[in-house]
């Protein structure tokens, strides 16, 4: 057998998504010049600790970097997904960032993946743990996976055979909004504030608006104050769109890094305003799911499908979401097609999924 | 006029049929039971009991019936039949094939080299292949064949050949099979014929299935081709019986059997080098599924190669277009066949080129005239013709008559040689106009030249060289704009937290905006928004920001659009239903209808879903179609692969197939696979672990060292040396993966001339595992160094210290059995000796002698040799056998290596000696303890022997006297018997000689009297009789 032929990228931009994807394909990559001329070069301690948690989950897989961390020789292995699987998060990036890639790579593991998963539960970049459990898993519910848990940091998977192809073009109409404040170390009246300020938007347009508070205090809280809200609104016709946000105030520079921007903290008031807005602009923009789930969820796992068509309506194209467009095609080779619906605004994505199935999984 | 009526001849009145296929025909509604059942009370059920058990077991036959329904993924038109003929040499392959082409096309074909594609009918086509009698043309043509005549000489029987190209087909997936027995006019006596006919049947039904098709061939016509009726006949059986089989390798990789190969080398590099890599294209066509630009394939017999192009050819053996329903047959002119290898057709079709082929004898070259035309006014003008430089389109247009003073415009035609016609000019405008807006999206999204997308920002960034320095970070924030925002070292974050303009959502006025997207808005207008235009092909130029919508009144809404879906999924349900039943494959079709449970459902479903995709798949443009779904099954295709050996056109035999496979995602990966196999039952001996067995396994052939093993009861995988006799056993395999439940082949020996069968096992894979878990024992064996108690310290068990830490707290044992525990190192033992490692201290349950010797039970790793080695019989002379790694055995019978022989490994005699027991000494001290009486008696050793020893006896005289008169009446007594027996038997023999003269004498007596009484009562009979008359 000749030397495995990497395929060559360079950057740091999409390194989750590249992971994943040469995973999912088995074919190995090198990455270069990562970050070459940052301040502090190479891979950020998420990034590393992501590297970490793949190489738990896989069997037989090689992950090289250099000294400096620019270049990463990953060649995959087999998804392996066991039982009662701990891993440390880097607390640069909060456990949403860990569990996007885990939730797909579960799904293609030799047996059920269930993981426990420590480190920061929300914070602003990445999608909170309350979104993922409310949205995320029942967009996965669609093509036909059923995964459990959720929870804080506990992330069980199943493993599939195939994932079944979609044909969601409803959008339907919002019936109901949901939602959960999250605070801790803080004071209460943080999460009624934002309850009071987010449910104050939409009682012009929907009475049904609950908001629960999910409140912890002492050991149970952690170790950095901060607060935020995870909203949800669901249409009559199943879908899922999700909003959220966190105001911490913990410490962030302990791994050197550099904030570029000092974050302001906002006032919970404007926190809960953001946040409805937000939510509203995103069923203003329309589609099936949110911009937030584009990227990964939506267009990824319509690729990863059977090899039939998949036809999703997604409001405006996210910049990440072209981009995870482009990894597609390159990993996968499936390429979309792109009819933008004057009507509503909206993109309708056409596909034939790559029709990947699980080899993993052991015949029964 | 009465009388006429009389005089006519009586007519018989026409009798309407009362049942059979044309009262059925005529009157469909009446069920052929209702009128049968006069009495139906006489098919009432008589027990309760007995009709529910029928209806279970009828209702789990059913259930057993059903298969998980698949969804057929190929929506082109179907590629030919692949109908491979295969039987051992000399059997009448070939005769097969050319009275069936010349059945059919009314050709003759001279040889039979390479696929042989065929038009049948109307919608069908056929390729048939020759199988050569070679074991990796046989395993290449079982993947691919969708039925398999296998010819059968009946004046033989059955031959090794046919059973291992059965035993390969039921691996790789089992198509349809025939059998074809030839030669039979050799047996003459019809008796004897019959006989072969049934009993041959038989083995075959018992190969297969039950009710496998045997067609007969007598003999020849002429001696050149099977009688007409007869290949008639095989004919109609091969057509009707061929359907594609639903095998889940070939509906998820797509695969072409090659019927050309061209090299395609520029000849330069030829002339270089002999020697230099390649170039080939490869045509046939598409099955399987379909297939992508980028996808790696594998050439059966060479190797792994990337496409480096892939195009679409025409159709050399198109169906037959515009016959309408209603005409049955084909006509003559659609009777087209193909063969590019057996030299049949002179004109080949390549992508941009046609090739005449023109016979050496039969070309005529002109002399090339200088001047002196010959005078043939046809063959000058041709060549005037040839000779022009300019075509009569561009002559034309230089000859511009200017009748109203505008300038010529020949110099500026872009157009060249397009036709001038008003109504296609138009139509190319508008074809331009709709590709430029198609692509709006999709350029933005995939970029002008898709490939470089990655690196095209910082090409881009290249340009300016104007400021040379520039502080870092502001690159990639001038960057920082539009759609391509992520650029190369951009933070990551799916969370898409647009530009930070938010709506002011508190305003009423902003809420309204949205208001329908609530359940408390418009229900109407919401609807409106749900409808599928996209499939009227509206579209928006978001650079200009035009709106190009066509009509949306007429718009049919989702659920209408589905409904259509549904209707035309049944249709296409019901047409494959009435086709089965036209073909008689499934009678109880009937039967699966009624119950419209979860099956028929789910069949639904995925019906649906697949019109599903035809219909949105057939909206796409060509292009667009081709780049999301890849080249459909059923074209034409011509692959072009770089760098080939050269020895692949060298040895290219066009008897032998070419066969192209795709290879799926991560197939290309090399991996261990867990497989269950078998030894096959004919195969002789067993096979031995790490002993080099060439598998078929996916598309590929390769050499690789299986480990076999077992699974106990606990779960562990232990190791096996041999493969069990008659057993499955697991075996572990390092090779390229390809998915669980793929089945494969293996074979030990390649070459053509064995007695024996070729296959040596047959497998499935269960799994892979890039880890290996074979466990196999382990029994180390150490002796104690020292002895303290119940303590004793080991040696010779292990090596060094480290072993033994790895081993710490093993069970041991001891020889004669006292168990013990392995606890630590123990170091500096051996106080002046040399130190050395490996001395562990064990406890034990009792003391231990240094005599004995301790084992240590344990289970290591077994590693599986990551080796494999693909085939290349492609590379090499067809008629050489492949050599690739030899086993064990082989090469020491090559060079005479006795197999190493451990002595004590021997079996030999028991020798048991006979236990030599010391005398029992009492000690001293218990001997004073004994009473008396159990003392042992001290008695001295007698040097002289005692007086009663030495003593001599004498006898009185009155005893020797009496001793021998005693004597006397002894001898005397024996002298009288003797004479009495002699007078016995003298006697007794006397007797006998008398008693046997009595019985002859009474016998003969007997039977006079018998022959008297039976003469007196025939007389007496005869005498009756003469009375009575």
């Amino acid at each position: 057998m000749e030397k495995p032929k990497y395929k060559r990228m360079k950057g740091s931009q999409s390194f989750r998504e590249r992971m994943l994807l040469a995973t999912l394909s088995s074919t190995p990559i090198i990455i270069d010049e990562i970050r070459a001329d940052d301040m502090i070069a190479g891979l950020r301690l998420h990034e590393r600790s992501l590297l970490g948690l793949l190489d738990t989950i896989f069997d037989d897989s090689h992950i090289k970097t250099n000294l400096t961390g620019t270049q990463v020789i990953y060649e995959p292995g087999i998804v392996m997904g066991r039982k009662n699987l701990v891993h440390n998060c880097a607390l640069t990036r909060s456990i949403g960032y860990y569990l996007e890639p885990l939730l797909l790579l579960g799904l293609f593991g030799k047996e059920p993946l269930s993981i426990r998963l420590k480190g920061i539960t929300n914070d602003p970049k990445d999608l909170s743990v309350d979104t993922i459990r409310s949205t995320t898993l029942n967009i996965l519910k669609r093509f036909g996976v059923a995964p459990d848990g959720g929870g804080q940091v506990l992330l069980t998977v199943p493993n599939v055979q195939t994932l079944t192809a979609v044909q969601w073009l409803e959008e339907g109409m919002v019936k109901k909004i949901r939602g959960v404040t999250f605070s801790a170390r803080v004071s209460t009246d943080f999460e009624h504030s934002m309850r009071f300020t987010a449910r104050g938007i939409f009682n012009n347009l929907l009475p049904d608006v609950h908001i629960s508070q999910d409140h912890k205090a002492g050991p149970l809280a952690g170790k950095s104050p901060g607060y935020g809200i995870s909203l949800v609104a669901e249409t009559t016709s199943g879908c899922y769109i999700s909003a959220d946000t966190t105001v911490s105030c913990g410490r962030r520079d302990e791994t050197g890094e550099l904030d570029v921007e000092k974050q302001e903290r906002k006032p919970p008031q404007d926190t809960g305003v953001d946040v409805a807005s937000w939510l509203l602009q995103e069923i203003e923009k329309g589609g099936v799911v949110d911009s937030t789930h584009q990227v990964r969820l939506l267009f990824t796992l319509c690729a990863l499908c059977q090899k039939d068509v998949s036809k999703v309506r997604v409001g405006t194209l996210s910049p990440y979401g072209v981009e995870t467009l482009r990894n597609l095609k390159e990993f996968l080779g499936v390429t979309f097609e792109i009819k933008p619906d004057p009507l509503t605004g909206t993109v309708i994505l056409t596909c034939l999924g790559s029709g990947l199935i699980n080899l993993a999984r052991k015949l029964s | 006029m009465a009388t006429a009526d009389e005089l006519a001849p009586s007519h018989r009145s026409h009798k309407p049929r009362k049942s059979g296929p044309s009262y059925m025909k005529k009157n469909p509604k009446t069920d052929n039971k209702m009128v049968k059942q006069q009495n139906p009370k006489a098919f009432g059920v008589n027990s309760a009991m007995k009709a529910k058990r029928n209806q279970a077991r009828s209702m789990e036959k059913e259930q057993r019936r059903i298969h998980l329904p698949t969804i057929d993924r190929t929506y082109g038109e179907s590629p030919p039949y692949v109908v491979v003929v295969q039987g051992p040499p000399a059997v009448g392959k070939s005769l097969v094939i050319k009275s069936l082409v010349k059945h059919v096309t009314h050709q003759n074909l001279p040889e039979v080299r390479g696929p042989i594609t065929i038009v049948t009918g109307k919608d069908k086509r056929i390729q048939i292949v020759e199988c050569p009698n070679d074991i990796n043309a046989m395993v290449d043509l079982a993947k691919v064949a969708d039925l398999a005549l296998l010819v059968i000489d009946g004046s033989y029987g059955f031959e090794l050949e046919t059973f291992e190209f059965l035993n390969i087909m039921q691996v790789h997936g089992f198509p349809k099979v025939m059998g074809v027995l030839t030669h039979l006019d050799e047996l003459k006596d019809v008796k004897k014929l019959r006989q072969t006919k049934q009993r041959l049947t038989r083995r075959f039904c018992t190969e297969t299935y039950n009710g496998a098709t045997l067609v007969y061939l007598h003999g020849l016509i002429h001696g050149k081709y099977y009688s007409q009726r007869e290949t008639l006949n095989l004919f109609r059986f091969i057509t009707k019986s061929i359907k594609i089989p639903p095998l889940t390798w070939r509906a998820t990789h797509p695969y072409l059997l090659s019927d050309r190969l061209e090299d395609v080398t520029p000849p330069e590099r030829v002339e270089m080098d002999k020697k230099c890599d390649r170039n080939i294209t490869l045509y046939g066509y598409l099955r399987g599924c379909n297939l992508k630009r980028g996808m790696k394939v594998h050439i059966a017999g060479v190797g792994d190669y990337s496409l480096a192009g892939v195009s679409v050819l025409p159709d050399p053996c198109p169906l037959p277009s515009g016959l309408g329903g209603k005409k049955k047959g084909l006509r003559e002119k659609d009777k087209l066949f193909y063969a590019p290898m057996s030299g049949i057709g002179d004109l080949v079709y390549d992508k941009d080129a046609v090739y005449i082929d023109i016979n050496d004898h039969l070309a005529q070259y002109s002399k090339t005239d200088d001047g002196k035309s010959r005078g043939d006014v046809g063959v000058d003008l041709v060549k005037s013709l040839q000779n022009t430089k300019h075509c009569v389109d561009e002559k034309l247009e230089k000859s511009f008559v200017d009748l109203f003073g505008r300038k010529t415009s020949t110099a500026s035609s872009e157009r060249g040689y397009q036709i001038d016609d008003n109504t296609s000019k138009w139509k190319q405008g508008l074809k331009k106009d709709i590709r430029k807006k198609k692509l709006n999206l999709e350029q933005i999204v995939y970029g002008a030249s898709a490939t470089s997308l990655i690196n095209e920002d910082h090409e881009s960034s290249d340009d300016d060289d104007e400021d040379f320095f520039k502080p870092k970070g502001e690159e990639s924030k001038k960057l920082g704009s539009g759609l391509d925002v992520c650029n190369a070292n951009s933070e990551y974050s799916s969370k898409f937290v647009g530009s930070g303009i938010l709506k002011n959502w508190k305003e009423k006025q902003v809420c309204e905006s949205i208001r329908d997207r609530f359940t408390t808005g418009d229900w109407s207008k919401a609807g409106l928004r749900n409808q599928n235009d996209e499939l009227y092909g509206d579209f928006e130029d978001l650079e200009t920001g035009e709106n190009h919508s066509s009509h949306h009144n007429t718009e049919p809404g989702a659920e209408e659009v589905e409904r259509g879906l549904k209707k035309l999924a049944l249709r296409a349900k019901f047409d494959e239903e009435t086709n089965n039943d036209d073909n008689g494959n499934n009678p109880r079709n009937s039967q699966a209808k009624e119950p419209a449970g979860y099956f028929e459902k789910l069949k639904e479903e995925l019906e649906i879903r697949k019109q599903m995709n035809l219909l949105a798949l057939n909206e796409l443009d060509e292009d667009t179609r081709i780049e999301v779904e890849g080249f459909r099954t059923g074209t034409y295709l011509r692959l072009e692969i770089h760098n080939v050996p050269y020895e692949m056109v060298e040895f290219f035999d066009p008897c032998h197939p070419v066969l192209v496979g795709g290879i799926g995602f991560g197939e290309d990966n090399a991996g261990y696979m867990q497989a269950r196999l078998k030894k096959h039952r004919w195969h002789k001996k067993v096979l031995k672990t790490r002993d080099p067995l060439v598998v078929s396994i996916g598309w590929r052939r390769y050499q690789t060292l299986p480990v076999y093993a077992t699974e106990d009861p606990n779960g562990k995988q232990r190791m096996l040396k041999y493969t069990p006799q008659h057993m499955h056993c697991l075996a572990m395999l390092w090779g390229p993966l390809v998915p669980p439940k793929t089945g494969f082949v293996a074979f030990q020996n390649l070459s053509n001339n064995q007695a024996g069968i070729r296959i040596a096992a047959t497998g499935v894979v269960l799994e892979f595992n890039y880890q290996t878990r074979i466990d196999k024992k382990i029994k180390l064996v150490g002796h104690p160094c020292k002895i303290k108690k119940k303590t004793a310290f080991i040696r010779d068990m292990f090596t060094s210290d480290l072993e033994i830490a790895r081993y710490e707290g093993s069970a041991v044992q001891t020889v004669s059995g006292i168990r013990g525990q392995l606890k630590k190192v123990q170091k500096n033992m051996l106080d002046n000796q040399v130190q050395e490692g490996g001395i562990a201290r064990c406890t034990f349950e009792d003391q231990i002698k240094m005599s004995d010797i301790v084992f240590l039970k344990a289970w290591t790793k077994v590693e599986v040799p990551q080796f494999y080695n693909p085939l290349t019989t492609a590379l090499q002379p067809r008629d050489k056998t492949w050599q690739g790694m030899k086993t064990l055995g082989q090469l020491r019978r090559e060079q005479n290596i006795p197999v190493p022989l451990n002595k004590d490994s021997l079996y030999k005699p028991i020798e048991r000696k006979c236990k030599k027991f010391n005398p029992l000494v009492v000690p001293r001290s218990l001997q004073a303890a004994l009473p008396f009486e159990s003392k042992p008696k001290d008695i001295p050793v007698r040097k002289r022997p005692s007086l009663e020893a030495k003593r001599a006896v004498v006898m009185e005289p009155k005893e020797r006297k009496a001793l021998a008169i005693l004597q006397h009446f002894r001898l005397m007594n024996k002298d009288k018997m003797k004479k009495r027996k002699v007078k016995e038997q003298l006697k007794k023999m006397l007797y006998e000689a008398e008693k046997t003269k009595n019985e002859e004498m009474s016998k003969k007596r007997k039977r006079e009297e018998i022959h008297e009484r039976y003469r007196t009562e025939n007389q007496q009979k005869k005498k009756m009789r003469r009375s009575r008359d």
